[in-house]
């Protein structure tokens, strides 16, 4: 069975329709890229997949449990994580924090444990703090782990958020735009990162992206969107040589 | 001093602790001729100060600490102020004579004044704290107005008299045990995962949502104890002036705290210990300069001469 199963979705905002008919199965451990010009309607598909809107129509299913009209929160603790396309890190607070926060639905310990600091506070806060300074670690960020995160460069603050998503421990990730405003160096070691995360933390990954070094060197298959409609869907070689494609990218030939 | 940066909440206790010896020396050494250097009247300050700043560190909760914008606190002030005052005044007659009943009273009385200002903080925040954006600001200021209405036209509570012959149960050192047990509770609570959490709501909403945050949970528990605390100092507040009126608790008294706030500095916990320290003093120091201002500008010179 699918771990996502997206059928018929469709998102109105008053009477523009943002995406119609939408359909998508991702299988466990995929990597799947959605693409289309400005407008098209990608991040309104990741906000209703998060949770952030209630779709119009359609069902969303994911591992095994409807998931339309949960609020954010509970969907992200069913399991599905995201990066936003701008960075948004908490921004004053340390970068260890910013790992702990995402943790925070597992910790084990109540308010009143909070406010008195009971042995259990203690424990809970042992935990956390090797957890994060393990995963800070992976991404090579620890020697950052109490700098405040808006004062790390640009590159590390991308890392940071994908860890930050990593922390939720979730089954799919979702990237919005995570090369954008990076180097071509930067974004080989991105295309890196994301075979490594799919295979280091068994995650299966729906992004975005518009460079498109980044999209068919990663993507195993490929979905085309513009205005709102699915117009093409494939392998990076099929997706390359569709005349749709280079229409909605380019226009259409005289 | 390692040691005191690893044991913050030791570090909170002492200072206090520090600050009680040096202030009972000077209320009891006779320095100056003929007395102590602090008489009653700066016992009583200083004890103002002691219940501002646990009204001061918890307003920075909500607005520091979580990013929303309260601005009628002294309306939950006002509700533990009377609850308890009710309680040991009209409904027990507790008198001061006899402390192991008095005491006994007086802190159950400030409790449930507490728990009647945080059902009060909850009846207000709740619908509003779903809301993202500045809708708290308008409805605390006009839950503060509210209040403090409804205590004016209730014939009970004493109404536009106010209400007097509460028993005068806080001491200084009712204060310093308040302040500190007060100052280190939200200290701790700052200091943990749900302390995290309240600072994300305040750097991102839509972050913290997406990493399984369940803010407007968190907004509202961070808003209720507040209106805990200041519940509870209301009730410290009325058994120190032993009168209290119904505008004692306006807006302009909401806004002192937002003062005292944003000048401390509202991300810091020291800083919301300053401001009140600071603010409660200079407009009695000052009082001295309030009759400059019948004089006119042009004969200052000649008057000071």
């Amino acid at each position: 069975m699918a771990l996502l199963d997206v059928t018929h979705l469709t998102q109105f905002f008053g009477g523009l329709r943002a995406v119609s008919d939408f359909n998508i199965q991702l299988e466990h451990g995929e990597i799947v890229g959605l693409i289309g010009p400005n407008g098209a309607g990608k991040t309104t598909v990741f906000n209703v997949l998060t949770g952030v809107y209630t779709p119009t129509s359609g069902t969303i299913v994911f591992d095994g449990q409807n998931i339309v009209g949960r609020k954010t929160h509970q969907i992200a603790q069913a399991g599905i994580a995201r990066t936003f396309q701008t960075i948004r890190l908490f921004g004053k607070s340390s970068v260890i924090d910013n790992i702990k926060i995402a943790y925070h639905f597992r910790m084990s310990y109540s308010n009143t444990d909070a406010f008195l600091h009971t042995r259990k506070y203690w424990q809970g806060e042992q935990i956390v703090d090797d957890y994060a300074i393990d995963l800070l670690r992976l991404f090579h960020l620890e020697g950052h782990a109490d700098d405040i995160s808006g004062s790390l460069p640009y590159g590390a603050q991308r890392r940071l958020e994908i860890a930050r998503a990593l922390a939720t421990k979730p089954k799919l990730l979702i990237l919005d735009e995570p090369a954008a405003g990076m180097n071509p160096a930067e974004a080989d070691e991105l295309l890196e990162m994301i075979h490594w995360l799919r295979d280091k933390f068994d995650l299966t990954i729906l992004l975005i992206e518009h460079q498109m070094r980044v999209v068919m060197g990663v993507c195993e298959r490929i979905k085309v969107m513009d205005f709102g409609e699915t117009i093409c869907e494939g392998v990076p070689e099929h997706i390359r040589n569709d005349p749709r494609v280079c229409e909605a990218y380019l226009g259409k030939g005289a | 001093m390692t040691f005191l940066r690893t044991h913050r909440t030791l570090a909170t206790v002492i200072a206090f602790v520090l600050a009680y010896v040096v202030i009972k020396l000077l209320s009891v050494l006779p320095l100056v001729d003929g007395g102590p250097l602090l008489n009653g009247y700066y016992i009583q300050l200083i004890a103002l100060v002691g219940i501002n700043i646990v009204m001061t560190v918890s307003l920075g909760m909500v607005n520091g600490f979580t990013g929303q914008f309260s601005i009628g606190h002294a309306g939950f002030m006002a509700v533990g102020a009377y609850t308890s005052a009710m309680i040991t005044t009209v409904w027990l007659h507790t008198s001061t004579a006899n402390p192991w009943t008095a005491y006994p009273v007086f802190i159950a009385a400030i409790l449930t004044g507490g728990l009647l200002a945080a059902a009060a903080g909850y009846l207000v925040g709740a619908p509003s704290l779903r809301l993202k954006g500045d809708y708290l600001a308008i409805v605390t200021l006009s839950a503060n107005e509210l209040i403090r209405t409804v205590i004016r036209v209730t014939e009970v509570l004493g109404g536009p008299r106010g209400l007097g012959g509460i028993p005068k149960l806080t001491t200084l050192e009712v204060v310093f045990v308040f302040a500190i047990v007060s100052v280190v509770l939200m200290r701790n609570y700052l200091f943990s995962s749900y302390g995290r959490s309240m600072k994300a709501v305040r750097d991102s909403e839509i972050a913290a949502e997406s990493m399984a945050i369940n803010t407007t949970r968190q907004k509202v528990f961070v808003f209720v104890f507040s209106a805990f605390f200041a519940g509870v100092s209301g009730g410290v507040f009325a058994h120190l002036l032993q009168f209290i009126h119904p505008d004692n608790f306006s807006f302009v008294k909401s806004l002192e705290y937002l003062i005292y706030l944003y000048v401390g500095g509202s991300t810091s916990i020291s800083g919301a210990m300053v401001g009140p320290a600071i603010f409660t003093f200079l407009p009695e120091l000052m009082r001295g300069l309030q009759k400059w201002r019948l004089v006119p500008q042009r004969h200052r010179k000649e008057v000071s001469a």
